[in-house]
């Protein structure tokens, strides 16, 4: 019922349902008066299936009544501490009190408490706070399958937590935070740290693998404090992993580089771009253009790899490439051109009967794939793990057989089976037979654009970097956001680095240009299964407050770019330098082919590309 | 007849002025003279103790949520045992319209109004006041409220030990 309503935009107050839950009928506050149908009188509207000729009524006044008191008895023990706690301002509690109108308390008792739990650096306990909704157990046992947390004790007694206090041990302990309707989880790092209204924020996707988890990052003083989930249905559903959602450190390192610099000198940027320029001309009339490289990333986004095509042209550079390893180059580039039809989403893993785990560890290279895993296992698909039984694979949430070949599964029988396989060993054959076996497939890549980088290299037939550095004749590297190895040989004589972290080769660069991190620009990433998604600015560059001088103290003094904010993406970067190498402008970076990525909806399901 | 309405209206006029001559004058001869306003005037913001001495303000971010002007900001931080302050809180005299809609809002009666409006300056920077400018060393118009003796975290109690708290539940417990 409570769906029916949704979808004709009725929104029905509730706690304990939520659409990758289901129902529960804990909670009392979806209270509706049904006037006709099968069933008559004050229902519970999550429990009762909508059916034809139900007539509902949400604003009947007993109904209003009935929720009104719902709101006044969950309230009985909560405690007084709004001001202090993390969820206030994006809080369902609090919400639906203000709208059940209940603000004066009546009941002269005393409130119970109880004590909180150590619940490990990420997640924050605060027991007296729970209204027994159970999401949180529902969540972390039945549809996460973690089993060191969950419900005890009876009546007014109950508590929700682990036995004792301890981490928590499911990689997807965090969405906690998400599911909890009130303060009991809230996200550690960021405790303390600001209110809902006044973060920066966007819609964006997770760096962090290749999966491309839709999310919500939240910043705030151009400092990052947290991450949450983004429903996107075709990719990661409602929850996102621990490592997407407590990964923010690295943006906000204060070791990151802020200002352009030419052998480690502080200069500005057109001084840095026409050194570069003029140092690739001295490169280009001693060796020819041949001896220049360009390196592109997995981990830059679309529009960056794609100018970087354009800039190589415009130098006629003797390489360009994107990726670093020769062996895993190759692997991505098979995998991107072996998919076509083939690829299946996450959706489509869920909705599987038969799931090969090949030549992968899944809690490593794509956590989020482990869950939808096991929501196919859930709904009696079948699992077999290839090749390995290895004590060191983390412990998957689902059972599986294992098998020791992959032509063993079974896939005949299976209506819509799957294979989920690995390329961080770098395997081609394996990529390859997986590809040819009778099944679907998805592959797991290391890094969130790899999908696109591979493309991009199949397109312009690249050899990796070590491969081409290998050979001696290179004298120029430019690298944008490349992780190639610091001990670049001797013959090298320009290294240009624009990067957004602190990497060793950026330190060695004679150039360095600082560029921004994908939470300060627009810009999109193709993902596992070759799906782009727009991710949105969701802050200013610059030095966080945070980290400014004097300790904790805000500067009183006034500008309009912020210390450390003359940074730009990478895309700018390349385009500027296209110019300056005599290209023609560029207003807009996807072109040809890509133009149909320029109005990509950044809240959308995003588009695969074939 | 319009002329004789005319001289009337100058004649009345004459006389609504002529009167004032013999009543007492309402001016205040400020700076001179100064008028005290009621306690409940709207001028100068402070921030407010608790009885027990410690900081009120819990740095909630309700009073810079309200604020039409957009005049406060504040960095909330946490002590070692887990008491939310303010790491520093600043408002912007020289936009504050003195609506009072933080102390409205604000549930721990940290901030209040004050009858000072004399915070006149010319200089713009120093009408921007830090924590230590806008702290005082006292409870202002709330004499006896303490946040944490009734929010249940366990700060100035431990949990469960405020008047209003039942101590904490023992789960293995088998009483009901
Ligand atoms: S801890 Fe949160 S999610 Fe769990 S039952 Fe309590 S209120 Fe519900
Ligand atoms: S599964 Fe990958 S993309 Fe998804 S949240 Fe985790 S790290 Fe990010
Ligand atoms: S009195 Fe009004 S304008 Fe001034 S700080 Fe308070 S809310 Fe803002
Ligand atoms: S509303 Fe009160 S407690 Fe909250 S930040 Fe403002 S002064 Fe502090
Ligand atoms: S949502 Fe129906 S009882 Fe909780």
């Amino acid at each position: 019922m409570i769906e029916a309503a949704r979808k004709a935009g009725i929104v029905i107050p509730h706690f304990c349902y939520h659409p990758a839950l289901g129902s529960a009928g804990a909670c009392r506050l979806c209270a509706m008066k049904f006037l006709e149908g099968p069933v008559k009188g004050i229902q519970m509207s999550c429990m009762i299936p909508a059916q034809d000729g139900m007539v509902v009524s949400t604003t009947d006044s007993e109904a209003v009544q009935m929720r009104s008191l719902v709101i006044e008895w969950v309230m009985l023990n909560h405690p007084h501490d709004c001001p202090v706690c993390d969820e206030g301002g994006e809080c369902q509690l609090q919400d639906y009190t203000v709208a059940g109108g209940h603000a004066i308390r009546r009941y002269k008792g005393k409130k119970r408490t109880h004590n909180n739990q150590y619940l490990g650096e990420n997640i924050r306990h605060e027991m007296n706070r729970c209204i027994h909704c159970y999401r949180c157990v529902r969540f972390y046992q039945d549809f996460a399958g973690g089993d060191d947390f969950g419900v005890m004790g009876r009546a007014n007694l109950i508590y929700f937590g682990r036995k004792d206090s301890g981490v928590l041990e499911s990689p997807f302990s965090g969405n906690l935070v998400d599911i909890c309707p009130t303060g009991v989880f809230t996200d550690k790092p960021a405790r303390f740290r600001a209110r809902y209204w006044d973060y920066d924020m966007a819609p964006s996707v997770c760096p962090h693998c290749s999966l491309g988890c839709n999310t919500v990052p939240m910043a705030r003083y151009r400092e990052l404090l947290k991450t949450t989930a983004r429903f996107n249905d075709k990719v990661n559903g409602w929850f996102i992993c621990d490592k997407g959602r407590f990964g923010n450190d690295r943006v906000n390192s204060p070791e990151r580089p802020r200002y352009p610099l030419i052998d480690g000198e502080r200069v500005g940027w057109d001084e840095a771009l026409e050194a570069l320029v003029r140092r690739v001309g001295e490169v280009t009339r001693q060796y020819g253009t041949e001896s220049i490289a360009l390196v592109g990333s997995p981990r830059m986004s679309l529009e960056g790899n794609l100018l970087l095509g354009q800039l190589a042209a415009c130098v006629k550079a003797g390489l360009l490439s994107y990726f670093i390893g020769a062996a895993e180059g190759e692997a991505s580039m098979a995998a991107s051109l072996l998919v076509g039809e083939k690829s299946r989403s996450m959706a489509e893993v869920r909705e599987a009967d038969c799931i090969a785990l090949f030549n992968c560890d899944l809690l490593e290279e794509g956590p989020m794939m482990a869950l939808a895993v096991r929501q196919a296992w859930r709904n009696g698909a079948k699992i077999f793990l290839v090749g390995v039984s290895s004590p060191e694979l983390k412990k998957l949430p689902f059972e599986f057989s294992a098998v020791d070949l992959i032509d063993e599964v079974p896939f005949a029988g299976c209506k819509s089976p799957v294979i989920i396989c690995g390329t961080a060993s770098a395997d081609i054959s394996a990529v390859r037979k997986a590809a040819g076996a009778p099944a679907g497939v998805t592959f797991l890549f290391n890094a969130p654009n790899s999908f696109a980088a591979a493309m991009l290299a199949v397109e312009s037939q690249s050899p990796a970097v070590s491969e081409a550095l290998a050979g001696g004749k290179i004298k120029a590297v430019i690298a944008f956001e490349a992780d190639i190895p610091a001990d670049l040989p001797v013959g090298v004589e320009l290294l240009a680095v624009a990067d957004w972290m602190p990497t060793d080769v950026g330190r060695k660069a004679g150039i360095f240009l600082p560029v921004t991190s994908h939470l300060e620009m627009d810009g999109t990433f193709i993902n596992n299964e070759g799906r782009a998604q727009r991710f949105k600015k969701v802050m200013n560059p610059g030095l966080p407050i945070k980290g400014l001088d004097p300790l904790l103290h805000p500067p009183r003094v006034h500008g309009k770019t912020p210390q450390g904010g003359d940074v730009r993406p990478s895309w700018q970067v390349i385009a500027s330098l296209i110019e300056r190498f005599g290209g023609e402008r560029v207003a807009e970076p996807l072109d040809g082919k890509w133009a149909a990525l320029r109005n990509l909806d950044p809240e959308g399901e995003g588009t695969r590309i074939s | 007849m319009s002329l004789f309405k005319d001289i009337k209206a100058l004649l009345l006029g004459f006389w609504t002025t002529g009167k004032h001559i013999f009543l007492r004058p309402l001016t205040i001869e400020y700076p001179e003279q100064k008028r005290t306003p009621f306690p409940r005037y709207r001028a100068r913001i402070v921030l407010t103790r608790d009885p027990d001495g410690g900081e009120r303000c819990v740095a909630c971010y309700l009073c810079s949520a309200v604020c039409p002007a957009g005049c406060i900001s504040m960095q909330a931080a946490g002590q070692a045992d887990g008491r939310r302050y303010a790491a520093w809180f600043r408002i912007n005299f020289s936009r504050c319209i003195f609506c009072g809609f933080c102390a409205e809002a604000c549930p721990t009666m940290a901030i209040q109004m004050t009858p000072d409006y004399e915070i006149c300056n010319r200089k713009i920077m120093e009408l921007v006041y830090e924590k230590e400018e806008l702290l005082i060393d006292g409870c202002g118009k709330e004499p006896e409220y303490n946040f944490y003796r009734h929010s249940g975290i366990g700060i100035v109690n431990p949990r469960g030990g405020n008047v209003d708290e039942e101590p904490p539940v023992d789960v293995r417990r088998l009483v009901p």
